[in-house]
């Protein structure tokens, strides 16, 4: 098993969890880094990105205008007048949508290659024996990260149902039924205090740790710490399996990000429910970069818990 | 305190659909991107954070989506129906 140095462990909201009782969380000499580079892993075939940050997908119709960007757009509004439409209609309820204009999904169907396989669709067994789908990548040989959410499951209101879920079977690269790097169950999960004991939106990130070293054979993508300015100039990319779509189908938007926040990335990219853990990437040169771990729906952006230096060396530390 | 949306997923025949996916689209505030898989009675529960109006929608391979308002009030729990066509 490749072995690299630890960090810091996080304390506070940020304090690192395992569903093993018995795995032990340990400091060690620490030497902050600001990235981890990605792998592409055995015969990844991987397709050049394009230009403007985006992956080179057919049918992706490019960058859209974000709905925030559009609403901008707009006359100003004259706060001593009332929209005439709340005379017939009344006021207008405020709604959180996932896709906003148009969708801009396209599918993925060469989820054998890098960078696709890094992606992998998620069968969840929660404690009360419910099932549920998400999205987890690839960050090492044998972790995948994904939404707090995804293995923790918090203020449900269901019971039996909160806590740690059962199990999780990962199907990296998954197209529809085909599985190409077949399935592996996993029941090693990570997340943190602020997500676990408080269900903090904020502390929304977690991992599974898997039984093998299947990351070698599908690569990894790297993950950064990046300040706000680089963050805002850079374009968003998403890939996951989403539930509207054909059952177990790996779908793919991009659009640059619209805002952030100390602990959030807010982006307009088209997503829906079974995407929770998908990776928020950035490309670097070629290369494939973690920003944050995609976890809301919203009204006119989504979100996802930004990857600040804590959440850097939680990851590390689960990576390794 | 949060509600429970549960129901069920049904065919154009009536009869339940298991493995069917369920997941909100819009409601009052941000929601987590997880989606629910019916049992084998064709039946899920989602958690509704706070109170107001949600859409969930249901989806199954073999037919057309179908989406249905919900309105939460107070943390009393709301049953719905999925006809798919």
């Amino acid at each position: 098993m490749a072995t690299s140095k630890k960090l810091a462990v996080p304390k506070g909201g940020h304090a690192p969890l395992s569903s093993l009782s018995k795995e032990a969380t340990e400091a060690a000499s620490p030497k902050s880094t600001a990235s981890r580079p990605p792998a592409e892993g055995k015969s990844p075939k991987t397709k050049k990105s394009r230009k403007d940050g985006a992956e080179d997908v057919a049918g992706f119709k490019g960058l859209k205008e974000s709905a925030a960007k559009v609403e901008s757009l707009k006359a100003p509004n004259t706060s001593k007048l009332k929209d005439i439409g709340e005379a017939s209609f009344g006021k207008p309820k405020a709604k959180t949508e996932t896709v906003h204009g148009p969708d801009n999904r396209v599918r993925i169907t060469n989820t054998a290659d890098y960078p696709w396989r890094v992606h992998a669709s998620l069968l969840i067994t929660a404690a009360d024996n419910s099932n549920w789908i998400g999205t987890g990548w690839f960050i090492g040989p044998h972790t995948l990260i994904t939404a707090g959410h995804c293995v923790y499951i918090k203020n449900s209101g269901v019971p039996g149902r909160d806590g740690w879920v059962k199990s999780i079977d990962v199907m990296p690269g998954r197209n529809a039924s085909s599985l190409p790097y077949g399935k592996v169950t996993s029941k090693n999960f990570r997340t943190v205090a602020g997500w676990a004991n408080s269900g903090d939106e904020n502390f929304d990130y977690g991992a599974i740790i898997i039984p093998t070293e299947l990351g070698n054979t599908t690569g990894w993508f790297g993950f950064g710490v990046y300040s706000d300015a680089t963050l805002k100039a850079s374009v968003g990319n998403i890939s996951g399996y989403p539930g509207d779509k054909a059952s177990g189908t790996q779908w793919y938007d991009a659009h640059k990000i619209d805002s952030v926040n100390a602990r959030k990335v807010y982006y307009d990219i088209d997503t829906f429910g079974g995407q929770s853990g998908s990776a928020c990437y950035r490309i670097i040169n070629g290369a494939r970069y973690g920003i944050g771990i995609h976890a809301y729906g919203g009204a006119s952006t989504n979100s996802g818990t930004r990857i600040v230096t804590p959440v850097f060396q939680n990851m590390v530390n689960w990576k390794a | 305190m949060p509600s429970v949306i549960s129901g069920i997923v049904r065919g154009p025949d009536g009869q339940p659909i298991p493995n069917a996916r369920v997941y909100f689209t819009s409601g009052p505030v941000p929601l987590p991107e997880i989606a629910a898989i019916t049992d084998d009675r064709g039946e899920f529960s989602l958690t509704a954070p706070v109170p107001g109006e949600y859409v969930i929608q249901g989806a199954a391979d073999e037919f057309t989506s179908r989406s249905s308002k919900v309105k939460v009030k107070g943390n009393a729990p709301v049953r719905v129906e999925l006809p798919l066509k």
